[in-house]
């Protein structure tokens, strides 16, 4: 096998995970836009095995579609119109800012986001779903526009991704409005350190131009669990600014404060009709991510 | 309260680190990144709880035990007047205690050791003492010191020497104590006999101001026990009796008493045998002499002693001395073929007189002299003869360069020619005449072992006598000129040629050309010549007590070869083994003992061993007492030497007081304690702090 044939970004495309999950579909929990027939539902009506709803018939349309049951029972022509399947736009929206590139037990944040991008990349390709990314910090650093044939330029992208400027979301994101005229689907990858309410208050143009926006809220456990014990200076990865830390003394308002972070973030997409997810690295990301699609199709299902 | 060093106080400073610990608490020099401290920064624990001081106690541990350490390298001290006077009873008291023979006269002894002792139980608590043992040197083994058992037991072990009273260096010894001093009171005890040949030493000694000195006498009220016979000292006149040496031993006494002594009974000893008693009678404070009968010595040194009845001061009843067989320089005159007889006239009769050492003098002409002529010679004299030539001249050449003295008189008969025998001291030039009352000596080197003999006023005058002619004599560059006529040229002049000497005299020694010959000084001049050219060395009959010794140049009765220090094995007179090989004193001895001394060789036990005769210093016979307030007012600049009352309290330097206060002593053990409750405290604080947490 000829090495030099690889594509860069593949090796974040883990069997292990596609295994998992090969049993699943990431539907759109909305309509969304496409051009050929897939698995989400159109804005449109069109072909497919669903049905929609009658009209009156009218001079043009085509006779096979007339109900005759109904006709037989209101002696009035009414043909039957059907949902139409299509396939999607999926981009990943992935926040590649300084904080992304901490990692405490081997794996950074930006590396587990590298291996769900990839995975559910792949994943939407072999669905016939058009795939693209955006990287962004604290503006937007890379694009690539969603295209049947992006696979492995997103995975080149993801390959090149470095993780060096401090990060925000209002900027970035609402710049990424422009480029998704066309409904789909998007995946922000994040760590999400800022106000929640900042952070719904840019999804939000997203999710107004008809995206189905999921929200992978990144965190190593070390945010989580706060495990450090010495008193030491903490520098922030992003503002490098420095500060004397009793860690034993704060551990327990630390922890309550992520928490209440996590939890309002959660509780903001929800309203918003964005679906959050918290991916903890030392979680192994096949589970975690098996856990979501499944959670997303059980909540297609109900709806 | 005063301070030393008060610049430490700026050390307080650092009582700020302790709450600078407090309020930051310690931290790790690293940093840990972390992806954002938003929430930490949320958190107001941080800023609160770090600057809130939590354990006053321990902050004041810690502040108290940083505080203790300050003032403690401030070394504070107190300056009450409660305390100086108890610290003005402390004083540094000095025992001068007179070991010298002359204390060894009756219970002087006995009674010097219990006073000594006395004013060692009457020491305060805090007095430091010092016991100086002195004689003619001074010695302080315990030095100001407080342990009374150490004093007490140097005094109980002190013994009488063979030395000399000299107050001098032990009155400078304790003047050096007093001085480095710190003690307000200031006192010496002298035990003496205070004998008048001992205090001149003591010019130019005087204590430090305050210093009282307390004279303590252990003459006896009644003088008339003072009378003291000495043996002064023996003479010896050698003579030869069919062929063996005999030697007359006179011995000479003294009496220094008041009142005559008759028959006094005089005994003499040869080799540890008494060979003869006579009895003596002395008049008083006068000396008499007693001629022993000759013995006959042998090839070796004999041993000797003269004694006289046990007196009160036994040290000086007796004389120990060594007679060696009488030393014999053999000299080989030469003179001229004409008239040699008349020439060597008053040099042979001179050289004829010696008997210690004697001369013997064989007489040949420059014509009939050859290298025979030289075997067992010591000195060659050329006597107004010309060099010898040929192997004659050779083989004299050999002798001087082999140690051989050679000494040449000019005369009207010394040609020597351009390519004579190169050993003159330089160039015999024509002969000079001096009209009228002719020339003189006007230099002498006398320093010189040629003319040390005449250094000294009335002990003969080379200049008296008169020089009608003479030779001149161009010195080479490396000759030294003893003595020079009155016009400049050289008289005697000196060279070196090997390992020999030759000495130049410009004019003749007898009546031809000067009237040297007939001056009293002739005859010791011609003897110490000859004795300087054959290197003769006399044999040394006794030493005085104090001396010192270097073994390596009394080879006199030891092995041939050169010997060195730690062959000898030294036996004093008390038997002792005296070690010779110690640092760089090696090869030197003291002789303190009155007495024999044996040198033996390790290597060669059959040989005899070699006797060293010790006598103490007759000086210290004498009695004679000062008035010892007489010395304790020279000493101290006051009468009596007593403290002057009037006098201020000698002032006790900052430096004293905080020394001897030592409270920073007190103050580090203090922050040690400290430092340590703080630790426990601190640990304890941590584990509850931890737990409740």
């Amino acid at each position: 096998m000829d090495t030099a044939q690889i594509t860069p970004g593949s090796r974040f495309v883990d069997p292990k995970v596609l295994a998992r999950i090969g049993s699943l579909d990431l539907l759109a929990r909305t309509v969304v836009d496409g051009f050929i027939n897939g698995l989400h539902k159109a804005p449109y009506l069109g072909v497919s095995i669903d049905f929609a709803e009658h009209r009156g018939y009218m001079p043009g349309d085509d006779i096979r579609f007339i109900d005759w049951r109904v006709f037989a029972r209101t002696d009035r022509f009414y043909v039957k119109q059907f949902e139409a399947d299509t396939n999607t736009n999926f981009s990943v929206l992935f926040d590649v800012s300084r904080s992304m590139s901490f990692g405490s037990k081997g794996i950074t944040k930006l590396d587990y986001g590298r291996f769900l991008a990839a995975c559910l990349t792949y994943f939407c390709t072999k669905q016939r779903d058009r795939v693209g990314i955006v990287t962004f910090d604290d503006d937007i650093v890379a694009r690539v526009p969603p295209s049947a044939k992006h696979l492995e330029v997103v995975l080149h992208t993801l390959d090149r991704i470095q993780a060096g400027r401090p990060g925000s979301f209002e900027r970035p994101l609402f710049k990424a409005t422009e480029f998704f005229k066309r409904r789909g689907i998007l995946l922000v990858i994040s760590d999400f350190y800022d106000e929640p309410q900042v952070v719904v208050d840019a999804l939000k143009p997203l999710r107004y131009g008809g995206n189905d926006v999921m929200v992978f809220h990144v965190l190593d456990p070390a945010e989580i669990d706060f495990p450090y014990d010495d008193a030491t200076s903490f520098q922030d990865l992003e503002t490098e600014r420095k500060m004397p830390v009793v860690p034993e003394k704060l551990r327990e308002q630390y922890r309550q404060l992520i928490q209440e972070h996590i939890s309002t973030l959660s509780k903001l997409c929800g309203q918003n009709r964005i679906d959050y997810a918290l991916f903890n690295t030392a979680q192994s990301l096949d589970h975690a991510l098996f856990q979501f699609l499944a959670m997303r199709a059980k909540l297609s299902r109900m709806r | 309260m005063g301070l030393l060093a008060p610049l430490f106080l700026l050390g307080l400073t650092a009582l700020a680190v302790p709450v600078i610990i407090h309020m930051i608490q310690r931290e790790r020099k690293e940093v840990i990144e972390f992806p954002s401290l938003m929430f930490i920064r949320k958190i107001p624990f941080h800023s609160f709880r770090r600057q809130r001081i939590r354990h006053w106690f321990l902050l004041l541990l810690r502040c108290a035990a940083l505080a203790l350490l300050v003032v403690a390298f401030t070394r504070p001290f107190i300056r009450s007047p409660a305390l100086a006077a108890v610290t003005a009873g402390a004083g540094e008291v000095v025992i001068l205690l007179d070991r010298s023979y002359s204390m060894g006269h009756g219970d002087r002894w006995q009674r010097a050791k219990e006073e000594a002792l006395d004013v060692i139980n009457g020491l305060a608590a805090d007095d430091r003492a010092t016991v100086i043992l002195f004689d003619s040197g001074a010695e302080a083994s315990a030095r100001s010191t407080t342990n009374r058992a150490s004093l007490t037991g140097l005094v109980n072990d002190a013994e009488v020497s063979a030395g000399v009273t000299r107050y001098g260096p032990a009155l400078k010894l304790a003047e050096g104590i007093f001085e480095g001093s710190d003690l307000p009171r200031l006192e010496a005890v002298l035990i003496s006999d205070f004998q008048r040949t001992g205090v001149e030493s003591a010019n130019g000694v005087r204590f430090p101001d305050g210093t009282e000195l307390r004279p303590v006498s252990v003459m006896p009220d009644d003088l008339s026990g003072t009378a003291n016979v000495s043996v002064a000292g023996v003479l010896f006149q050698r003579e030869y009796f069919s062929g063996r040496e005999r030697v007359v031993v006179t011995a000479r006494l003294t009496n220094r008493g008041d009142e005559p002594i008759d028959d006094l009974e005089v005994g003499f000893e040869m080799d540890g045998r008494e060979v003869e008693m006579l009895t003596a009678d002395l008049p008083p404070n006068g000396s008499a002499t007693v001629d022993f009968a000759a013995v006959t010595l042998g090839d070796a040194p004999m041993t000797g002693a003269v004694r006289v009845e046990r007196d009160a001061l036994p040290t000086d009843d007796v004389f120990y001395f060594v007679v060696s067989p009488g030393q014999v320089v053999t000299v080989l005159l030469i003179g001229n073929a004409r008239g040699a007889g008349e020439a060597n006239l008053f040099l042979s009769r001179a050289l004829g007189i010696g008997s210690s050492p004697a001369f013997d003098i064989r007489t040949t002409t420059i014509d009939t002299f050859n290298a025979s002529d030289l075997a067992g010679r010591q000195v060659v004299i050329l006597n107004d003869a010309p060099p010898p030539v040929g192997q004659a001249g050779l083989a004299l050449r050999e002798f001087v360069e082999n140690g051989g003295g050679l000494f040449v008189a000019s005369g009207e008969r010394s040609v020597w020619p351009q390519d004579g025998l190169d050993l003159l001291p330089g160039r015999l030039g024509p002969p000079t005449d001096r009209d009228g009352r002719g020339g003189s000596v006007g230099f002498v080197d006398y320093s010189h072992p040629v003319f040390e003999l005449f250094s000294a006023p009335r002990s003969g005058d080379v200049t008296t006598a008169r020089f009608f002619r003479y030779r001149s004599v161009e010195p080479y560059d490396t000759t030294a000129v003893l003595a020079r006529f009155d016009d400049d040229s050289p008289a005697l002049t000196e060279r070196q040629v090997g390992d020999g000497r030759v000495l130049l005299w410009a004019s003749t020694v007898n009546n031809f050309w000067n009237d040297l010959a007939l001056k009293p000084v002739f005859l010791p001049f011609v003897h110490r010549l000859t004795e300087y050219l054959a290197a003769y060395t006399p044999p040394t009959a006794w030493f005085s007590a104090g001396q010192v010794l270097n073994l390596t140049e009394q080879q006199v009765g030891l092995g041939e070869g050169g010997l060195v220090a730690a062959d000898y094995v030294v036996m004093s007179p008390s038997g002792e083994r005296i070690p010779v090989d110690v640092g760089d004193r090696t090869g030197f001895i003291d002789l303190d003992e009155q007495g024999l001394y044996e040198v033996h060789d390790a290597n060669a036990a059959e040989v005899q061993p070699l006797n060293l005769a010790v006598n103490v210093d007759l000086s210290e016979s004498d009695l004679t007492a000062v008035d010892p307030d007489e010395l304790a007012s020279a000493v101290t600049g006051r009468v009596g030497g007593e403290r002057d009352s009037s006098a201020p309290v000698r002032e006790v330097s900052a430096e004293d007081l905080e020394r001897r206060q030592a409270f920073w002593w007190y103050l580090l053990v203090s922050a040690f304690c400290l430092f340590v409750a703080e630790t426990v405290v601190s640990n304890r604080l941590s584990r509850t702090t931890l737990s409740a947490d």
